[in-house]
């Protein structure tokens, strides 16, 4: 008891690293090993991991490169949250640590698992690819060189927070979709699209446009914020998926995917009522026979539990509607305005 | 009596009108009183936001304005109407230039948003205002007997740079309303996961399976039900209950309540007052 009064007085104390092991070729299910070791305070969990492989065990396998936060090659789960090993000092986890001086150390997930704490990039790598988040440069070849693009501070602006990111794959760890469906683009893929969107240098915009909208794309964000929550960066990336969708439905007029019917189904509905009519929500977003197939069951119990919501007709209109009204077609010729200017 | 302003959530009004209906029986209980906002209206859904971002502050910026006019704290019972009203509010209170702009709209109607009035979950009202000594004072009928998992549902805990209240890695507000009213909470891993309610029109598969990871380790850790402070939350676990399950291939079930239902059995209301029969899963 002492000892450990000292060793923090000192600033240094005795944690156990509890890290996840497989071995594939070896282990026919994971385990956890423990190790403990002495760390001072401003050690992260990267040095402490480096520590254990040169004194400890050897074999323990992950993956780190530049331990400063900027190669993005350290993504783990610390204590269950995806994050960098090298910018997580061990103090500061340990004060949130449901068990006294121990630290869990997992693999990220939602991708493939190699070995102990490394993952397969490759599936990421492969959406990368498939959404073409690349610069396509709309310069013709005979021009690069020649001229500059020059680049306006408000365009650059747009697309500056998502140019922080990384590649860490800490998102597509705490994704909740992603965990449902491996198919689903992933976070950091859409964040990747949305930069490549909004940048007037590249000529891929329709091309990746149409890509996103379809299944497993854009629409299938389930707005639960983790990735967000999780960035290792900060970047504010719901701002980058609302944005792709904005885009989708103002722009480009892409408005034939369930996704963005269901999202006007709430503009139109505020505009008339000021509420939302939920009992044809599903019919304006996927149509009759989907309807039919999907809800009816549940429709019959809803109805016999008297939890139905009310047909069209019957939903009550926001007190005041007329004012509102005329309010929202107001700020409706703002938007119709700044298009125009934005366009100039 | 404290008061606040009550906004009226769609789904509150349609779906799950067991919330409100909950609520008004022990709003006076607690000396406090939630009057409801006729005017006030749809926040969007999460939607708006992108589909329009001015009109989403427009919108938001007038319910939370008609807060303001009556001098009280705008309260909502739904996460995902208070995430939504409180971006509309963050945007608001940056950007003077989107004030003034909806603030020339909304003189129409004799209103002005000035940013006095927070926005703030019931759940908050509740262990903050109210407060937990109250709460266990009050109770009739402890929830001795039972083992509760805790969903809280994101958009009371994320984004945290909007909502702020509860840490979003381990919050605690509703475990500690749960045993202030003498019940059990137990450890749960999906408690601040996500129910998959934005994309069941959407992406429907994803947000069963989203829905019946939650539901089965509420179930594998044998608790008697769940408890979540959203009727989104709940619609998703208990309206979509039976076939999130089915197909996950899980032959079990669990009920599921809102936390005004809780409150209300705790302080000896019936389950037929409160409205519980309503629900799907018995």
């Amino acid at each position: 008891m002492m000892a450990s009064i000292d060793q923090h007085k000192e600033g240094k104390k005795d944690v156990t690293f509890r890290v996840f092991r497989f071995n594939p070729q070896v282990d026919s299910k994971p385990y956890f090993d423990d190790y403990t070791i002495p760390v001072e305070r401003g050690v992260t969990v990267l040095r402490s991991l480096n520590y254990i492989k040169e004194h400890i065990d050897g074999s323990v396998s992950f993956r780190a490169f530049c331990q400063a936060g900027i190669c993005g090659s350290c993504g783990m789960r610390v204590n269950g949250l995806s994050q960098l090993a090298c910018t997580t000092q061990v103090w500061d986890v340990l004060a949130k640590s449901r068990e006294p001086e121990v630290i869990k150390v997992e693999p990220l997930r939602n991708l493939p698992l190699i070995k102990d704490l490394i993952v397969d990039m490759d599936p990421l790598v492969d959406k990368m690819k498939h959404y073409s988040n690349w610069v396509d440069s709309i310069m013709p070849e005979a021009q690069m060189g020649k001229k500059e693009f020059l680049i306006s501070e408000e365009e650059f602006l747009r697309y500056d927070k998502a140019t922080d990111c990384i590649l860490c794959a800490s998102c597509v760890s705490e994704c909740s979709i992603l965990r449902a469906n491996k198919e689903y683009v992933s976070p950091a893929v859409l964040l990747k699209s949305y930069r490549m969107n909004v940048d007037s240098r590249d000529s891929l915009h329709d091309h990746r446009l149409a890509a996103l909208v379809q299944d497993h794309g854009v629409w299938d964000c389930t707005h639960c914020y983790r990735c967000q929550e999780s960035c290792v960066k900060s970047i504010p990336i719901m701002d980058a998926i609302h944005g792709i969708r904005e885009d989708a439905i103002e722009c480009r007029g892409k408005k034939d995917t369930s996704g963005s019917k269901h999202a006007e189904a709430f503009m139109s509905d505020i505009e008339k009522k000021g509420k939302l009519v939920e009992a044809t929500l599903p019919i304006r977003t996927n149509g009759v026979v989907w309807t039919l197939q999907n809800l009816l069951p549940m429709a019959m119990k809803m109805i016999m539990k008297r939890r139905t919501p009310p047909p069209p007709p019957l939903v009550k209109s926001a007190k005041g509607i007329k004012v509102f009204r005329e309010m929202f077609r107001e700020m409706t010729e703002h938007v119709k305005q700044d298009h125009k200017s934005h366009k100039k | 009596m404290k008061r606040y302003a009550y906004y009226l959530s769609c789904i509150n009004e349609s779906m799950t009108k067991e919330v409100d209906r909950s609520i008004e029986l022990w709003q006076n209980d607690f000396g406090i009183e939630f009057v409801k906002l006729h005017e006030g209206t749809c926040c969007g859904g999460s939607n708006l936001e992108y589909v329009s971002p001015k009109h989403f502050a427009l919108v938001n910026g007038r319910n939370i304005a008609l807060a303001e006019k009556m001098g009280l704290d705008l309260i909502v019972s739904c996460n995902t109407c208070l995430m939504t009203i409180r971006t509309a509010k963050k945007a608001l209170d940056e950007s003077p230039a989107l004030k003034k702009e909806i603030n020339d709209i909304l003189k129409k109607e004799g209103l002005e948003y000035r940013g006095t009035s927070e926005v703030r979950h019931l759940l908050w009202v509740l262990v903050d205002d109210v407060g937990l000594d109250t709460i266990r004072q009050k109770v009739k009928v402890p929830l001795k007997n039972y083992r509760i998992a805790p969903f809280y549902g994101c958009h009371i805990l994320r984004p945290s740079t909007v909502l702020g209240h509860d840490n979003p890695v381990d919050p605690t507000s509703l475990d500690q309303l749960i045993e202030a009213l003498g019940g059990q909470t137990i450890p749960y891993k999906h408690k601040n996961r996500c129910c998959g309610f934005h994309t069941l029109l959407v992406a429907e598969q994803e947000s069963l399976n989203v829905a019946a990871e939650a539901l089965q380790e509420a179930i594998e850790s044998k608790a008697d039900f769940i408890v979540t402070p959203c009727p989104l939350c709940h619609t998703s676990l208990d309206g979509y209950q039976a076939k999130a399950l089915k197909n996950a291939g899980v032959e079990s079930s669990i009920p599921v309540f809102h936390i005004s239902e809780m409150i209300g059995l705790a302080l000896g209301y019936s389950a037929k007052q409160l409205g519980i029969k309503r629900h799907i899963v018995s």
